[in-house]
């Protein structure tokens, strides 16, 4: 298992196109792939879960990547919100 | 009869096709066959898919790509594979794929609802609809298409939505019924655009209204005659037939000057969203580009246009108009017009917010880059800059400054534009019309925008049903504000038009000769009525029109008088 934790930089957080994205380039791994925020575990690949987890510029959220692919998968994971989906 | 807003000329006369949003009703069972009913749900979901791409592309057509991106976003929530996994759970546990979608669907919108987080609050409002397609899919209800109405009909509905207007054929639709809209509403100018009678707004129009009754639209009065007896179709047919000839002898006055009985000459432009648009202008013989709206270059992408590619599109315009004038708007954006990629913060008040010139000049490496290629552009024929949205003359200070920055940038690098480039402002607030006299001293020319002008002075807006009976530019304080703004141009020696839809009100023509405006800026399909509407009024008899009107309180003794003079 490996982990990072991150900021949400761009100005409107994770709102639908970014979690659409991020949802859909997560799908691609076959680790389980978790965000955590504000205590809660969020399903990364899951559209709907990051939606309904209402995650804000500024928020930090912790990357957490369970798998054969997990160090994959965190890079990918960690650059798409470090870059703040291209916004 | 039933009364509402004429929203789109003419006289239509057909038969009712009532289009309404079905009820999805089931009874929830228990399953037995678990792999079929999986399989019932996944064709659904692949329907569903097949069918939502079908509408983005048709509204990125006719409405642009923000719609068609939150349609395409459906698809990628309905294909979320937690979502899916939850409903493929239900229906494991033997539940019908109805109800499996209706349970997962009102999870995400109860967890989304109670976020009391406005963006995330919307999308539940997407997870309805989502779930309303499939249930609808999977019960095998039909949407009515209105591609399929026979000819004569009359399109009843609660709101005209882009993605109706993309099956409408104009042959067989003779009118258009809605319960909500406005003149200036999405609806109107839609039903316009297809040059179809309309009239909006009617309360209770579905309920009272029932399919293949007949009934008469009334797209000028924005009436509805219900079950005309076989004396009043007679009259509409007559009156019809009038509408139509006269828009024939509209075409007899193409190619001719646009002046007054008296001799006075205005001068035609139209308004214009994109360089094609110009070719639409040219079309319908307008004389210039009274208002070129320039977001289209920033919207429907995901980065700020290059500088370049906006030079091109002002240097294409331009040439279109084969050297007409052509008034360039800066960019104005933030009120109801959000470009994704700027992130615009979510505001209480948008329309008093950060838009327009506001946000230009506090993201000056974006204005002057579109001010550069507009200057760039003018090398190419008669190029006029126009600020938005002005409501001190700071701000006009501050974008003539960058005007001469742009300038200096441009001479440096050896750079042709025209260095005598006007430069104007948008009258369309109140306070710009206050300080019409100290804005008239430091502009090149005037446009008054009626549509923000009359909702900034009446504080009311246009698109609420509620109020919207203030939005009227023949409200006396809208009408002294027109007045006050076209008097401080005329005394300070400087052009002074018009480019809100007021311009083209036939009621509103000989008020603004009377008033002294020099150019009228209309869209493309009214260039000839305007010219017409001009060509009957001398000035001596608009002056007298107008000084009747200016002597009332009230906008419905505005409106009557005018009713028996024009």
């Amino acid at each position: 298992m490996v982990s990072k934790k991150v900021t949400i930089v761009n100005a409107q957080g994770f709102h639908m196109r970014p979690a659409s994205a991020f949802a859909t380039a997560m799908g691609k791994y076959s680790s389980d792939i978790n965000l955590k925020v504000n205590g809660n575990d969020v399903n990364a690949k899951s559209l709907m879960n990051i939606i309904a987890a209402c995650i804000k510029c500024g928020h930090e959220v912790e990357v957490v990547c369970n798998g054969a692919d997990e160090n994959e998968a965190l890079a990918e994971a960690v650059s798409l919100i470090e870059s703040g989906f291209g916004e | 009869m039933l009364k509402g807003i004429g929203a789109s000329d003419g006289y239509g006369i057909g038969r009712v096709m009532v289009v309404v949003e079905q009820k999805l009703e089931y009874t929830p069972k228990e399953i037995a066959d678990v792999d079929a009913e999986l399989e019932r749900f996944h064709n659904a979901v692949e329907k569903f898919c097949e069918h939502t791409l079908e509408q983005a592309d048709a509204i990125r057509k006719s409405a642009g790509e923000k719609e068609a991106l939150i349609m395409e976003g459906h698809i990628a929530i309905v294909r979320d594979p937690f979502m899916n996994g939850e409903i493929e759970n239900l229906i494991k546990a033997h539940q019908c794929a109805e109800a499996a979608v209706e349970q997962i669907c009102k999870m995400f919108i109860d967890m989304f609802s109670a976020t009391g987080d406005e963006l995330t609050m919307q999308r539940a409002t997407d997870v309805k609809d989502i779930r309303d397609g499939l249930i609808s899919i999977l019960l095998g209800i039909q949407e009515i298409k209105i591609s399929d109405a026979p000819a004569g009909t009359v399109i009843v509905t609660k709101e005209l939505t882009p993605s109706m207007t993309a099956g409408i054929n104009k042959e067989n639709i003779v009118g258009i019924i809605t319960e909500t809209g406005s003149q200036t509403s999405h609806s109107a100018i839609l039903a316009r655009a297809l040059e179809i009678p309309a009239v909006l707004s009617v309360p209770g129009a579905l309920s009272s209204l029932s399919s293949e009754e007949q009934v008469i639209v009334d797209g000028f009065k924005g009436e509805v005659i219900t079950a005309p007896d076989a004396a009043v179709i007679e009259d509409y047919t007559a009156k019809r037939e009038a509408f139509l000839r006269e828009k024939r002898e509209l075409e007899n006055l193409r190619g001719k000057p646009t002046v007054s009985a008296s001799g006075e000459e205005y001068e035609l432009f139209c308004n214009i969203g994109t360089p094609k648009d110009a070719t639409k202008a040219m079309a319908a013989d307008g004389e210039g580009v009274g208002l070129f709206r320039t977001e289209f270059l920033f919207m429907d992408r995901n980065a700020l246009p290059t500088e370049d590619e906006q030079f091109e599109a002002y240097k294409q315009a331009s040439l279109i108009m084969k050297g007409k004038p052509v008034i360039i708007r800066t960019l104005d954006i933030g009120g109801d017009k959000d470009i994704p990629y700027l992130g615009l913060a979510k505001e209480e008040n948008p329309f008093m917010g950060f838009r327009a010139i506001r946000y230009c000049l506090k993201n000056r490496d974006m204005f002057k880059s579109q001010i550069k290629a507009i200057l760039r552009a003018s090398a190419f024929g008669d190029i006029r800059i126009m600020f938005p949205l002005i409501t001190a003359v700071e701000e006009l200070r501050a974008g003539k400054e960058l005007v001469e920055e742009a300038k200096a940038d441009l001479r440096a690098s050896d750079i042709k534009f025209d260095e005598n480039i006007k430069v104007g402002v948008m009258t369309e607030t109140a306070a710009s019309g206050v300080i019409a006299d100290l804005l008239a001293d430091e502009a090149d020319f005037f446009s008054i925008g009626t549509n923000d002008l009359t909702g900034y002075t009446m504080a009311a807006d246009r698109g609420n049903g509620d109020v919207s009976y203030l939005y009227s530019p023949l409200q006396p304080s809208v009408l002294r504000m027109i007045r006050r703004i076209i008097n401080c141009a005329t005394e300070k020696g400087i052009p002074v038009g018009m480019c809100g839809e007021a311009a083209a009100n036939p009621k509103m023509i000989p008020l603004l000769i009377s008033f002294g405006l020099t150019e009228f800026s209309v869209s493309a399909p009214s260039v000839l009525k305007v010219r017409s509407a001009i060509s009957k009024w001398t000035k001596a008899e608009a002056d007298k029109i107008a000084e009747k009107v200016m002597s009332f309180k009230t906008e419905s003794e505005v409106t009557a008088y005018l009713d028996t003079v024009v």
